[in-house]
């Protein structure tokens, strides 16, 4: 079973967003959510418990060329 | 004058203003009518300031005269995607939503360029609010690119390639969000340059994501982009978010030898699925830097699929958090591509979009272990097509819309999400006659090294100066 469908877009639009979307407009945007979630769901697995965002930032200047510190 | 100076690069240009063989007046004049009378074909600008720059090239005219000290670009002429705030200035990102806006401060990257001399002539047209990699705009009328005016520029800074394609303006500053620099940049046959996430001030600079947009120039020389960077990169206390790693110097990198330098080619993803014409003329650019000295190698780089997927969803869930009063509000207001690509981000959980960004630490530093491991740079086609017609790609919010927008931005939106710098170069031409690039991609904050590579294969080759027929 898929696990977002247009009738899911739909409740979230008007729950979430008081927007009322055309049929057309939820199943297209289902199907572009779709492989996006399931990305996110593989990617998930690999995060630690204590990792955060900002590690991101600590990560570019650990990466950058030591000659930009001199 | 004749249109001659024209056809100069900036740092030329300065150059000849600075010894009064030309009058930065001239030049404006030049670049003022050059822009009137290729406007109906190219649809580049949004606004020109016509008057304003007469005036800011003769005051740099008298400085000149004065024999004060003038800036790097003094007197050379620059326009901007129309997305850049000046105080007191309309700026409308390209949209209908934000025709009236009237900025309330000026972004740090004009104003550094301001301190430099240079004359600013105008806003740029742009894809609405910088999403799309087409160019085309429903509000403003669709940018055209100048080496085949039925074809896309490539966005979403369309006007800022097609300006200095069309040999208009000497530069201007585009946006990079997930390719919005380098892919008109290639479209149109100049230089786009992408810096590192965080080391240009996004301040006064239209948000569209804010863990992803780099503001950067797009040029006809990778010398005239190091001279730019040269002025806007580093750090600005009216942004946080910028870097406060010390900014090394880009311009005098160019010149500097390749020899040694490993060039790293990457065995899977950018180069898969490529028009013949794009993947022989990057190969010939790969071995015009092995025969100036750099060493080719093979680079493994890790699986892309995910990066991208997740790039998506959080510059998606960014935009929508931007948008959402004017989507829920004013959703007619919109072009339908445009609406569509940032109304998802709407349906993602939260923790979908935390976990995007906390995955990114873990995706570059196993991007650069492995894409790094045996080389200095990677050189890979900016795009894996040449530019489009735009009959052929104007899909509107339809079903075939995330197809298209895909496959152009297939190797640039990777480098936007590890929030790496890439320089964008062009390499010829298709049998079709439209430009081919490729891109160099480079170590966090490694923005000297792709001045140096870039620099040594324009000075081995001319296809950075040729010009399109429309703008002879």
């Amino acid at each position: 079973m898929r696990s977002i469908t247009g009738d899911f877009v739909a409740k979230l639009a008007t729950i979430c967003h008081r927007l009322t979307l055309p049929e057309e407009d939820c199943e297209t945007l289902a199907d572009m959510l779709l492989p996006m979630d399931e990305a996110g769901e593989r990617v998930a697995k690999h995060l630690e418990f204590d990792m955060e965002p900002a590690d991101f930032d600590a990560a570019m200047e650990d990466l950058a060329p030591r000659r930009t510190f001199e | 004058m004749s249109d001659e100076i024209a056809f100069l690069d900036a740092c030329e240009t300065a150059a000849r203003i600075a010894s009064k063989d030309v009058s930065a007046v001239e030049v404006t004049e030049t670049a003022i009518r050059r822009a009137e009378a290729l406007q109906p074909s190219l649809n580049a600008f949004i606004s020109l300031e016509a008057d304003a720059a007469l005036e800011a090239a003769a005051a740099v005219d008298r400085e000149i005269a004065s024999g004060n000290d003038t800036g790097s670009l003094a007197g050379v002429p620059l326009a901007h995607k129309d997305m850049y705030y000046r105080e007191g200035k309309v700026t409308t990102c390209g949209s209908k939503i934000r025709a009236d806006f009237v900025a309330d401060r000026t972004s740090t990257a004009l104003a550094k360029l301001d301190e430099a001399g240079a004359i600013y002539l105008g806003g740029l047209n742009m894809s609405e609010f910088a999403v799309g990699p087409i160019g085309n705009n429903v509000h403003y009328g669709d940018c055209r690119n100048p080496w085949n005016t039925d074809h896309a520029p490539g966005g979403s800074s369309s006007g800022s390639g097609a300006t200095v394609a069309a040999r208009i303006v000497y530069g201007a500053l585009g946006s990079d969000t997930g390719g919005s620099i380098r892919i008109p940049s290639g479209m149109s046959g100049v230089v786009g340059f992408k810096p590192t996430q965080n080391r240009v001030s996004r301040y006064g600079l239209m948000p569209l994501s804010f863990s992803f947009d780099c503001g950067g120039p797009l040029t006809r020389t990778v010398r005239d982009a190091a001279r730019i960077m040269d002025l806007i990169a580093g750090h600005d206390p009216k942004d946080k978010t910028s870097s406060r790693l010390p900014v090394e110097a880009y311009e005098a990198a160019c010149g500097a030898s390749v020899e040694g330098l490993r060039i790293g080619i990457p065995s899977t993803y950018y180069y898969d699925d490529m028009n013949p014409d794009v993947e022989a003329l990057v190969e010939a650019a790969q071995q015009v830097l092995a025969d100036s000295g750099a060493i080719l190698v093979e680079a493994d780089v890790p699986d892309h699929e995910d990066m991208n997927l997740i790039w998506a969803s959080a510059l998606a869930s960014e935009a929508a958090s931007i948008h959402r009063k004017w989507l829920v509000e004013r959703p007619q207001d919109y072009g339908d591509m445009v609406r569509r690509r940032i109304e998802f981000g709407l349906y993602q959980p939260a923790t979908r979009y935390i976990e995007a960004l906390t995955m990114r630490d873990t995706f570059l530093r196993d991007y650069c272990a492995t894409a790094f491991r045996d080389c200095d740079v990677l050189l890979v086609p900016t795009m894996p097509i040449t530019a489009p017609r735009l009959a052929d790609v104007d899909v509107g919010g339809s079903e075939d819309m995330p197809a298209v927008v895909l496959r152009i931005s297939k190797n640039t939106r990777p480098i936007s999400y590890l929030g790496l710098p890439a320089l964008s170069v062009p390499c010829g031409f298709t049998s079709s006659g439209l430009p081919t690039a490729f891109q160099l991609i480079g170590r966090p904050f490694d923005e000297a090294t792709l001045c140096k590579v870039g620099h040594a294969y324009q000075q081995a080759t001319t296809w950075h100066s040729c010009v399109p027929d429309i703008a002879q």
